[in-house]
């Protein structure tokens, strides 16, 4: 007999409009991390990433019904997720992130955008670059920088994105360059 | 890795979206081989697609968490849905007398209850709205002294009107009369 682990989502969301709650828990397992991880691009934070995330998946379940299947699932999932960390951005002004100097710290300089490996220089070059690209991403239209981090940082193909946006293929398009060409912008000084 | 401190150069304008579609792979088959064919004669977005590849994959990194942490996040989540199916099986169960039969009966009789509530008030506020409020001068209006003081004059007119009638009669000359006094007097000034 087929383990409920191997059953596609839209059989897993059939069986759980029909009552069966423990399906939900393989979605949850499923989708755990791709959703807490687009709660973190948004929100810089990991405890609010969580509670997104897992507030997410409860408004996921309770609306469960409600799913039509037109879309697929993770893109409605993913556009609860979305919802979520925008109505959080407003609520709370402005998006929280996380110190810069500690994201890069925490990978050992890993992650800054120039390569930081033999002058201390380049180093605080590199910093001030990731600084500048952070806050340009943070002082994005919520449109752009959503367009930007589903596409840049979870890799969600442009037509899924339509679909989570709402919008149309040419629109996100638009958003994706005008996000990449800001970026750009910001660090033509240092890289 | 690039010479550090060289300015990120810019794409030919006109192919500058295109080759933001193409560094992401969303080109089409005709698209991807013209960009190829202008990077292979155009230094400029040659530049632009490689700055692009060595920049963006680092932007906005991902913390890299232990597994400790997604058990945990999945026994939270869990915990968090069935605390709310908890709450909703509360409600559902202390609601359930209220289905079947039940729903209707008490949908018509709060619709009942809502129309009384409304025609008695919609009665009262048309008597309220419609009743022209009473335009007697504050002159004329009288308190309960006045209206004392007016019932003793009635009284007093009324007496008077009884003297007068007693004087405009003939008086019988008997014992009786001679020795029967007045019963009132009363000073009208």
């Amino acid at each position: 007999m087929e383990s409920t682990h191997d059953l596609g989502d839209e059989v897993l969301v059939s069986l759980c409009q029909q009552g069966q709650a423990d399906c939900f828990e393989v979605l949850v397992r499923r989708y755990m991390e791709k959703a807490f991880h687009i709660a973190y691009n948004f929100t810089r934070n990991t405890e609010t990433a969580k509670d997104i995330s897992q507030d997410a998946f409860l408004r996921a379940y309770t609306n469960i019904k409600r799913f039509d299947g037109r879309s697929s699932f993770y893109t409605w999932f993913y556009r609860i997720v979305v919802n979520l960390c925008l109505d959080h951005a407003r609520r709370s002004g402005r998006v929280m992130w996380e110190s810069l100097d500690k994201t890069a710290g925490e990978s050992g300089g890993q992650r800054q955008l120039v390569d930081t490996q033999y002058q201390p220089d380049q180093q605080a070059i590199a910093g001030e670059a990731t600084r500048r690209a952070n806050a340009t991403l943070e002082s994005m239209p919520n449109k752009q920088r959503t367009a930007f981090l589903l596409r840049n940082q979870q890799g969600l193909p442009i037509a899924d994105i339509a679909k989570v946006m709402k919008t149309t293929e040419g629109t996100v398009r638009v958003y994706l360059h005008r996000a990449v060409a800001a970026l750009r912008h910001s660090l033509v000084e240092f890289v | 890795m690039k010479n550090h401190g060289a300015p990120l150069e810019g794409a030919c304008k006109s192919y500058e979206e295109d080759l933001v579609l193409y560094y992401y792979g969303e080109s089409g088959a005709a698209e991807r081989a013209a960009m190829q064919q202008h990077m292979s004669e155009c230094g400029r977005c040659r530049n632009f697609v490689e700055d692009l590849g060595r920049v963006l994959p680092q932007m906005a990194p991902q913390p890299e968490l232990p597994q400790s942490f997604w058990d945990s996040y999945f026994r939270e989540t869990m915990a968090k849905l069935d605390a709310h199916e908890t709450r909703q099986s509360w409600w559902s169960s202390w609601l359930a007398p209220l289905n079947g039969w039940l729903v209707p009966a008490f949908g018509t009789m709060a619709v009942a209850a809502l129309a009384i509530t409304l025609v008695l008030e919609k009665s009262d506020l048309v008597s309220f709205v419609y009743t022209p409020a009473p335009s007697i001068p504050v002159e004329v209006l009288v308190d309960s002294n006045q209206l004392e003081f007016f019932k003793s004059l009635e009284i007093l007119e009324s007496l008077g009107t009884l003297e007068k009638l007693d004087a405009s009669k003939p008086q019988p000359k008997t014992s009786e009369n001679n020795n029967r006094k007045p019963t009132t007097s009363v000073d009208y000034a």
